[in-house]
């Protein structure tokens, strides 16, 4: 499937790229960590803990002021928290760890990630392959309902149909625990599955674009019509000559893609629409009512979401320059 | 064809699409599970309420039979009445439109005004502390989600500095003008701007960052292009060199792009009303979702289809302007 | 035709070297040429494609580029009145008459672009801003080389005079703007003067409104704007029809002898050089290999490479004005490619031990104007020094290999 050829530009790109190394450095990391968060998280993420709410990160001493009564008085004490090993990140309002709380969220944004960009991909390509290779009136029903599509800003439409539909989900259980290699984590892991379609809905057109323009191109090669004189059939010259040759802008930009869906995830999340309470963009917005005593709440799960982004986008740079320099100059640094 | 016909044509398409636009978002109610009427009747309310309350909002009407007045509605620029308000969702949208329009245009000027010189500052001092700057800045400006962002600015800014305010703005430029000119008070003119601040810079941030790369990329091509040699070899200033040769031709296709990336800054917009309680329409239709007022939900969401489609008409219009060569077709 | 070797030249270039550092190693794209060039002569360079030629035009102009740097030589241009007129700022840049322009400070030389030097491309299609009218492009060439004549000083910075703030007024204010009104008005004379008819409409055109050879010329015109000493016309009419081709030739001829300037003439088409030089040299691997008049050269091609150029039988009547294919192919430039050698042993027909011993020197051959980089210049070919024929197919033979897939020019 990868040529040598595509391998070797792939290397020669990584290896005077210090960004691509970089962006493959973060990528592999947060995978690893959204795949094994059962191992490394220290508490289960949904565990409340009052007693321990507000608990600052690591090497952070917070001061407040608190309400005490003392001899049957009220006073106003001043109260030192000091962040411990035992909860690197910290704690939020009702004491879960935040620590586990990020691990665990790096799975919801790269499975919506994931599987929203794949079903993209597959329901985009699809369609462009067909409107391309058909063209005539096919080719223009199809791509005005495209001109439609982008007239909605993505995230508007995502807001409007996620809202609107309801957060379906369902509950997949964690091997790690079902197979009793860890204990104290969640037996469940709630995949949203409204919110992945409609990821996948919002960002199919732009797929379907590149599938068409390449099987525009490619069905006037003479290959393609010596395929056809000795009689392939239509799907047998779709799957084996233009969707090969379609597929490296393909891949390019469904890397970009993970990376627009994580943000577009993490936007739905925050305003509550997505259904599961074990997500970056949920916690920012659990943390928005605490920032005047307790800021890490926001924070850390958005430098989390930074991150893993920057990481998709490097990497994303790495294959468009490695891939098809044809595309643009040089991105990214 | 001439740029006139040009140009009435792609209204044409655009008239289009919006009807095609206002189609979806009327069906959008149909999948939707569950009754408009769920959200408006009284929890304890009789069949019998329910059923008259159907029979006001026109629910017990045929599909075909509620578009067609949907749509003759809308042509007379009536969008129906809130549920929730009782007033015409029009009107309500309306009232609300001019917060939204403010916030993206600050927006996009703010955009505009760091992102160009940033880029072409970046290009023409490739590989100098400048140029690393820049590119790390767009990385982290096109990876940052933006409500987060906002919150951190908040943070940082308002609740760290105490400087800029963070409540509902209390008032919008029109009125802030007309004290200035009528009144001759500047008060209401400094108010707004320091509650535009931090929304602009929020909802700003990722396009300027995505500018910066676009041309930066883009005039480290048109640099190496031999135009730009024999403008130096013509001893023509490297001013005119940069800003009038290569970067014109850079921006011919940043426009196409920025065109279909203006929904993302509508998208952004959405979410940063959000997060500053921003009178605009993007918590209008947030709030609307949740309570399913559909009048509102459908009115602000064919306004906001509409306005993409006009923005990207005036940028076809813009792009044809620049660029000579052009075909119309 | 005839050179007055007691003249003194107007231009003399001395051990050039322009480098390019790049990812993979230092190319040496000029590797140390000499050259002299006259008053009011055309000299041309002439070789293959990837041997230098346009790197030696752009290094006179001191338009090389990062990666590239101009690393050793001189430029020495002889003109009374720069030395007057810069002579006391930059006392190390004057000798005599002469001002060596790699001394010169980049602003200095800045200043030099358009009225003492300029230069015409080889694809008038994308040497012109496809997006400004062939009119403004042309009235800015001459509108700087005003600013220039009316204010040595104040071009001698980056932005002369006209910065930012200048052209961001100059958005709003029409008379803010560069081109002043008098300067579109001798850009329509200028493209008189090089045979475009209807010049006031066509120089509202823009470039894709024009044909090849019309908008070469509109770049001979932009050329002439600053009234130069030196034109340099790398490669003027290879785009173009060969039609057209004569026509542009037959115009700079023309100029040439209306405003006595000198053009160095690059190309590597033998027809352009046998029409229009007085004198050339011949490029190979960033060297100059032979250097004489036309006669000389023509006639008596010392250097087999050059012999090689010009076919078996040497023509001026220009029926063989093609390049004859050579065996082979023009060298990498890659430094630590580069073997310490003649370069053109390789492919030389005649290549004898010495010459893979060091690389020959400059040797004077029959008059002092015409001058070899050749072992053969002093001593005549023995087969019996020869190298067998496949000496170089078993050193390199995996090279051999991907040039001949190359193929040749």
């Amino acid at each position: 499937m990868i040529s040598d050829r595509v391998k070797k530009s792939l290397k020669r790109e990584l290896n005077h790229s210090l960004m691509a190394k970089i962006g493959i450095v973060l990528v592999l990391a947060i995978m690893l960590m959204a795949m094994f968060a059962p191992f490394f998280a220290m508490h289960n993420p949904t565990q409340q803990q009052l007693d321990r709410a507000h608990q600052p990160p690591l090497g952070v001493t917070q001061t407040s002021e608190e309400f005490r009564f003392v001899d049957g008085e009220r006073q106003i004490q001043e109260v030192t928290i000091q962040g411990t090993a035992e909860h690197p990140f910290g704690t939020d309002s009702l004491g879960r760890d935040l620590f586990s709380r990020v691990l665990f969220g790096a799975r919801t944004s790269l499975m919506v990630g994931l599987f929203g960009t794949l079903f993209a991909v597959g329901t985009g390509v699809s369609i462009g392959l067909v409107a391309g290779y058909y063209g005539g009136r096919v080719d223009d029903s199809l791509m005005r309902f495209a001109d439609i599509m982008l007239a909605f800003p993505a995230l508007v439409l995502a807001i409007a149909l996620v809202g609107l539909l309801g957060p379906l989900t369902v509950r997949i259980p964690d091997p790690f625990v079902a197979a009793g290699l860890v204990e104290g984590m969640p037996a469940t892991f709630v995949f949203p599955i409204t919110l992945t379609i409609v990821v996948g809905v919002v960002n199919w057109v732009w797929f379907a674009r590149i599938a068409r323009g390449e099987a525009l191109s490619i069905r006037q090669e003479e290959y393609v019509k010596a395929a056809r004189s000795v009689g392939a059939s239509d799907w047998t010259i779709l799957r084996q000559h233009i969707l090969p040759n379609s597929l490296t802008p393909i891949i390019v930009l469904a890397t970009i893609q993970v990376a627009a869906i994580i943000l577009l995830e993490s936007s739905l999340s925050f305003l509550g629409f997505s259904g599961t309470t074990l997500s970056w963009g949920f916690d920012i917005a659990q943390g928005r009512d605490y920032l005047g005593t307790s800021w890490w709440i926001s924070s850390i799960p958005g430098l989390a979401i930074m991150f893993a982004v920057i990481g998709i986008n490097l990497l994303g740079d790495w294959l468009r320059d490695a891939l098809d320099p044809g595309l643009s100059g040089e991105g990214g640094v | 064809m001439s740029q006139a016909r040009f140009l009435i044509r792609r209204s044409l398409q655009g008239l289009l699409v919006v009807w095609g636009v206002i189609t979806l978002v009327f069906l959008l109610r149909f999948i939707t599970p569950g009754s408009p009427v769920d959200f408006v009747a009284p929890l304890d309310a009789s069949p019998e309420l329910r059923a008259q309350i159907a029979i006001n909002l026109g629910l017990h009407q045929p599909i075909y039979v509620q578009y067609f007045d949907y749509l003759f509605g809308l042509v007379r620029g009536d969008m129906g009445f809130s549920y929730i308000r009782g007033r015409p969702a029009s009107g309500i949208i309306l009232s609300r439109l001019p917060a939204t329009i403010e916030l993206a245009v600050a927006a996009t000027i703010v955009a505009i005004i760091f992102s160009i010189p940033l880029g072409v500052l970046s290009a023409t001092r490739r590989h100098e502390p400048t140029d690393y700057a820049a590119t790390t800045f767009s990385l982290v400006g096109i990876s940052t989600p933006n409500f987060w962002l906002g919150i951190m600015l908040i943070l940082i800014v308002s609740v760290g500095l105490g400087i800029l305010p963070t409540s509902r703005r209390p008032i919008g430029l029109i009125p802030a003008l007309e004290m200035l000119i009528f009144q001759l008070q500047i008060s209401g003119i400094r108010t707004w701007i320091a509650h535009m601040i931090l929304p602009a810079v929020t909802l700003g941030t990722y396009f300027t960052a995505m500018i910066v790369r676009l041309t930066r990329s883009g005039m480290l091509d048109e640099l190496g292009q031999p135009y730009v040699k024999a403008a130096r070899a013509k001893g023509l200033p490297e001013t005119l060199v940069t800003y009038k040769h290569a970067l014109r031709n850079t921006m011919i296709p940043i426009i196409t792009v920025l065109g279909l990336q203006l929904g993302s800054l509508i998208g952004g917009a959405v979410i940063t009303e959000f997060v500053f309680n921003w009178p605009g329409l993007g918590t209008l239709v947030i709030d609307a979702i949740v309570v399913r007022d559909w009048p509102i939900i459908q009115g602000a969401l064919i306004v906001i289809g509409i306005g993409f489609v006009v923005i990207n008409i005036a940028v076809d219009a813009l792009y044809t302007k620049l660029n000579p060569r052009v075909s119309y077709e | 035709m005839s050179v007055h070797t007691g003249e003194k030249p107007l231009l003399r270039v001395e051990g050039l070297k322009t480098r390019f550092f790049t990812e993979e190693g230092q190319v040496n794209a000029v590797d140390g040429i000499d050259l002299s060039i006259n008053d009011s002569e055309v000299f041309g360079i002439v070789g293959e494609s990837g041997s230098g030629k346009s790197v030696t035009a752009l290094s006179v102009l001191g338009l090389i580029e990062s990666p590239g740097r101009i690393t050793d030589g001189h430029v020495w241009y002889r003109s009374p009145e720069l030395v007057e007129s810069i002579g006391a700022d930059e006392p190390s840049a004057v000798d005599g008459e002469y001002v060596d322009l790699q001394a010169l400070s980049p602003r200095v030389r800045r200043t030099l672009r358009g009225t003492h030097f300029s230069m015409i491309f080889q694809d008038p299609m994308s040497s012109f801003n496809p997006s400004l009218t062939v009119g403004e492009q042309i009235a800015e060439a001459v509108e700087s080389q005003q600013r220039a004549r009316a204010n040595p000083r104040s071009v001698a910075s980056r932005t002369q005079g006209y910065g930012l703030s200048s052209f961001i007024m100059s958005t709003v204010m029409p008379s803010k703007r560069y081109v002043k009104e008098e300067s579109l008005d001798r850009a329509i004379e200028l493209l008189e003067m090089v045979g475009i008819p209807d010049p006031v409409l066509r120089a509202e055109e823009y470039p894709h409104e024009f044909s090849g050879g019309m908008l070469q010329r509109a770049m001979i015109a932009q050329a002439l704007a600053g009234e130069p000493n030196v034109l340099i016309a790398d490669e003027p009419t290879t785009a173009l029809d060969v039609t057209i081709q004569a026509q542009v030739l037959d115009l700079l001829l023309e100029l040439q002898e209306e405003t006595g300037m000198t053009i160095l003439l690059i190309t590597h088409n033998l027809g352009v050089v046998a029409r229009m030089c007085d004198r050339l040299g011949v490029m190979y691997a960033g060297e100059i290999v032979e250097r004489g008049t036309l006669h000389d050269v023509f006639n008596d091609p010392v250097h087999p490479y050059t012999q090689g150029l010009l076919g078996s039988i040497p023509d001026l009547d220009g029926t063989r004005d093609r390049l004859q294919p050579i065996a082979g192919n023009v060298p990498s430039l890659l430094d630590h490619e580069m073997p310490d050698r003649c370069f053109f042993a390789d492919r030389c027909p005649k290549a004898m031990q010495e010459c893979l011993e060091k690389p020959p020197e400059f040797g004077i051959a029959e008059s002092s104007s015409h001058a070899t980089k050749c072992y053969l210049a002093r001593t005549s070919y023995d087969e019996t020094d020869a190298l067998t024929e496949d000496y170089f197919s078993s050193e390199t033979a995996e090279t051999q290999q991907i040039e001949s897939d190359g193929g040749t020019q």
